[in-house]
């Protein structure tokens, strides 16, 4: 099922109307969502730029569907990241004491190792990812994406429900 | 090429709907999510499950109300730490943005205490928790050898006594270092014997004195040489005094080691006596035997809050980082600050409890005072008094200074006390109505502690399950005619060297009757093993004994021979050189 989900995600968002650049911050802001634990409150202000910023989001989705698992996987490494941040580095104890001390902040666990690590790793990655993600799209479109998009599996995935909900918010030029 | 729009506007209105969903969801959900919160927390804070009925908070009148909180004992598995009907609290709402939560006042009604529950209270442990740590810590408190005690055993037939390993003998440890050391001393002071070369020199002397005699006085060279040989034979002399001293003080050493035979010899009686399997029948250790349990239980029971508390209340304003569970496993760091306000402030709290029995359950008041997680920000330690005219109770957890200091300690008079269990008999104590004391405090990690009970109507019972035996019979006639029941318990010393004193008033009752019933077979059983004791002390201790007055007699010849032969000539020496030079020169 997860295969699946993960092959519609990638099938809409290689051919969604919107451009490479659109998939390209979907995906990297998607990969936000996948590599955090979901329910911290930065997350809220990442649906929001997913939603209100021309994204595309089959590409969101991708991002998230493709950093989830990895998020997982790499949760020793964000929680030595993080740890490393909040303890091993006295210079910063003043920010996190003040941030710690502030509104609102503190309600986005960033003081969780995990969190910080992951949120730190995915901010760090965001323009790798989207640079490189633009240039695979690109790529695709030039090369596979004509022979995929008469093929039956596109027929199938686009003539689902799921894809007549993302009409809805496809990217507009 | 089209120009491509950077917002999505049509996307507000959805997502406008989704935050009003998000809304509506906390409304609706608010207080489950509140209930599963303060379960959650608190069963991962006391490390058994903690229950709540129904949670309500009303976040406009800054007012959480908490209904039917059941927290089980970490201790026993069927039974409540406590209950309490209703915790209504008055919250500041402003700091929760802060994610802190200062609570200005609480009313607790209905807390009772030791009640019983019908499912277990235990938690599945989890080897990293904070509260699994503690607990096995106090565990391990409480099994030092220093808190255990023995089952009171009666010997029936043959008594039975442990090998006894005579390489675990003080005697005999201490009896092959003196013969070590004895070696070593004769060794030593043959050769700084030899070094002296005290037969050359007197030869050297002697000879030196044969030249004299066919001298003349005018032979200046030749008496010079001579005043030079007679200088050379005192030093030498000296040389062999101060050995001889040090022969004396070496052999005065050896009768010490010897001497400390006779003493290792008493304390190997002593150790011997332990393996025989026979019941202490001297009063002071009895009530250890039968009451040391229920008063270790008592104190690591305490211990185990008053770890709790230090854990959740740590002292400092240092970033601390606690176990979360974001995900997979984490870190929380948490980074006070001063003059902030901590992430868990009580500021006040009247608690309305309920003691006694079902039957007779009486109101009571108290009061809580800076319950908080951060102390030092705090600034005050957390208090708790309670009065009333048979009832006090007191708690402070200063937490505030970098060494912090826990005290709890309660009196409460004419109350039902619970039954006592002696370990691994079937006799147990109903001490029917009473008073009882409990008292703990540890500052750093020095521990004080006292339990005390005195029941003036204690009655016996005897199950009619369990183990048997002469101890359980003659225990049985000894206190079944004891109508009441004066205990006390006194923990002091450090964490890691723990000291409990019991003594009750059955001590020398029980002494006595265990005295007159087995004292025969304990006086036979010391005298075998004080046998025992003395045939591999003997064996170890004869041939040290013959080795150090060899060594030492040995030593202190060979010195004298010495110091015999290099004064001769050194006598023989300055005369000759007198007679020489007719007396110039002595």
């Amino acid at each position: 099922m997860l295969v699946l989900k993960l092959l519609q995600s990638l099938v809409k968002a290689l051919h969604s109307e919107g451009t490479p650049g659109q998939v390209a911050a979907g995906i990297a802001l998607g990969s936000i969502l996948g590599f955090t634990p979901l329910f911290s409150l930065h997350n809220l202000l990442v649906v929001a730029l997913i939603f209100l910023f021309n994204v595309s989001l089959p590409g969101a989705a991708l991002g998230w569907a493709i950093a989830t698992p990895l998020g997982f996987a790499l949760d020793p490494a964000f929680d030595a990241l993080g740890r490393w941040l909040l303890l091993g580095i006295p210079a910063l104890t003043p920010l996190w004491t003040a941030l710690a001390n502030a509104p609102v902040i503190p309600l986005t666990n960033f003081n969780n190792s995990v969190v910080l690590g992951s949120l730190v790793t995915s901010l760090v990655l965001f323009t790798p990812i989207y640079v490189g993600s633009r240039w695979g799209v690109r790529r695709y479109r030039e090369t596979l994406g004509e022979r995929v998009k008469n093929s039956g599996l596109y027929r199938a995935i686009t003539a689902s429900k799921l894809f007549g909900i993302y009409r809805l918010f496809r990217p507009s030029a | 090429m089209p120009e491509i729009r950077t917002f999505r506007w049509r996307a507000i209105v959805p997502f406008a709907l989704f935050l009003v969903l998000v809304v509506a969801g906390w409304l609706v959900f608010a207080d489950r999510l509140g209930r599963l919160a303060v379960e959650r927390g608190g069963t991962a804070l006391l490390g058994a499950r903690v229950e709540v009925r129904s949670l309500h908070i009303a976040l406009t009148r800054g007012n959480v109300t908490v209904s039917g909180l059941v927290a089980a004992s970490p201790f026993d598995s069927l039974k409540n730490l406590m209950e309490a009907d209703q915790l209504v609290a008055q919250i500041d709402v402003a700091p929760l943005f802060e994610k802190k939560v200062a609570i200005d006042r609480l009313a607790a009604t209905g807390l009772r205490f030791g009640t019983k529950r019908a499912t277990s209270g235990f938690v599945p442990s989890h080897g990293e928790s904070a509260t699994t740590q503690i607990m096995a810590n106090v565990r391990s408190w409480a099994a030092q050898p220093a808190l255990q005690v023995p089952l009171l055993q009666l010997a029936t037939g043959a008594l039975s006594i442990d090998s006894l390993d005579p390489r675990k003998l003080q005697t005999v440890q201490a009896a092959e270092s003196l013969t070590a050391h004895a070696d070593s001393s004769g060794r030593a002071w043959a050769a700084q014997l030899g070094t002296l070369n005290v037969q050359a020199t007197a030869d050297s002397a002697v000879a030196f004195a044969q030249r004299l005699q066919v001298a003349k006085p005018t032979d200046l060279a030749l008496l010079r040489d001579a005043r030079r040989t007679i200088d050379r034979v005192k030093q030498t002399r000296d040389r062999v005094v101060s050995l001889e001293r040090d022969v004396q003080a070496g052999a005065g050493s050896l009768d010490q080691g010897l001497a400390a035979l006779n003493a290792a010899r008493q304390r190997d009686y002593a150790f011997a006596k332990s393996l025989v399997r026979l019941p202490p029948i001297d009063a002071s250790a009895i009530a250890w035997v039968l009451f040391g349990p229920e008063a270790v239980a008592k104190f690591q029971r305490a211990l185990y809050y008053t770890q709790l508390a230090r854990e959740y209340m740590p002292p400092g304003l240092k970033p601390h980082a606690e176990p979360a569970a974001a995900r997979r496993r984490g870190v929380s760091v948490q980074f006070p600050r001063e003059h902030a306000l901590p992430g868990f402030l009580l500021r006040d709290a009247d608690v309305s409890l309920l003691l006694g029995a079902d039957s007779a359950v009486r109101p009571y008041s108290g009061r809580l005072r800076g319950l908080t997680s951060s102390p030092a920000l705090y600034g005050r330690p957390t208090t708790f008094e309670l009065r009333a005219p048979t009832l006090s109770a007191d708690a402070v957890f200063d937490h505030v200074h970098d060494t912090p200091r826990d005290a709890v300690g309660g009196t409460i008079q004419n109350v039902a006390i619970p039954d006592i269990h002696l370990p691994g008999l079937p006799i147990r104590v109903t001490p029917g109505k009473g008073d009882l004391t409990l008292g703990f405090s540890l500052y750093g990690d020095s521990l004080r502690g006292r339990w005390q009970v005195l029941a003036p109507r204690a009655a016996w019972q005897r199950d009619s399950g369990g183990p048997g035996g002469p101890a359980a019979d003659l225990l049985w006639q000894v206190v079944s005619r004891i109508d009441h029941l004066d205990l006390t318990a006194e923990l002091s010393g450090t964490l890691s060297q723990p000291q409990l004193h019991v003594r009750s008033n059955l001590d020398a009752a029980v002494a006595d009757g265990l005295r007159a019933a087995i004292g025969d077979k304990v006086a036979a059983a010391e005298v075998t093993v004080r046998a025992r004791v003395d045939r591999f002390a003997d064996s170890s201790a004869a041939p040290v004994r013959a080795r150090v007055t060899q060594v030492k007699t040995q030593g202190a010849a060979q010195v004298a021979e010495a110091r015999r032969v290099i004064e001769a000539a050194q006598q023989r020496l300055e005369q000759q050189l007198k007679k020489v030079t007719g007396g110039i020169f002595h």
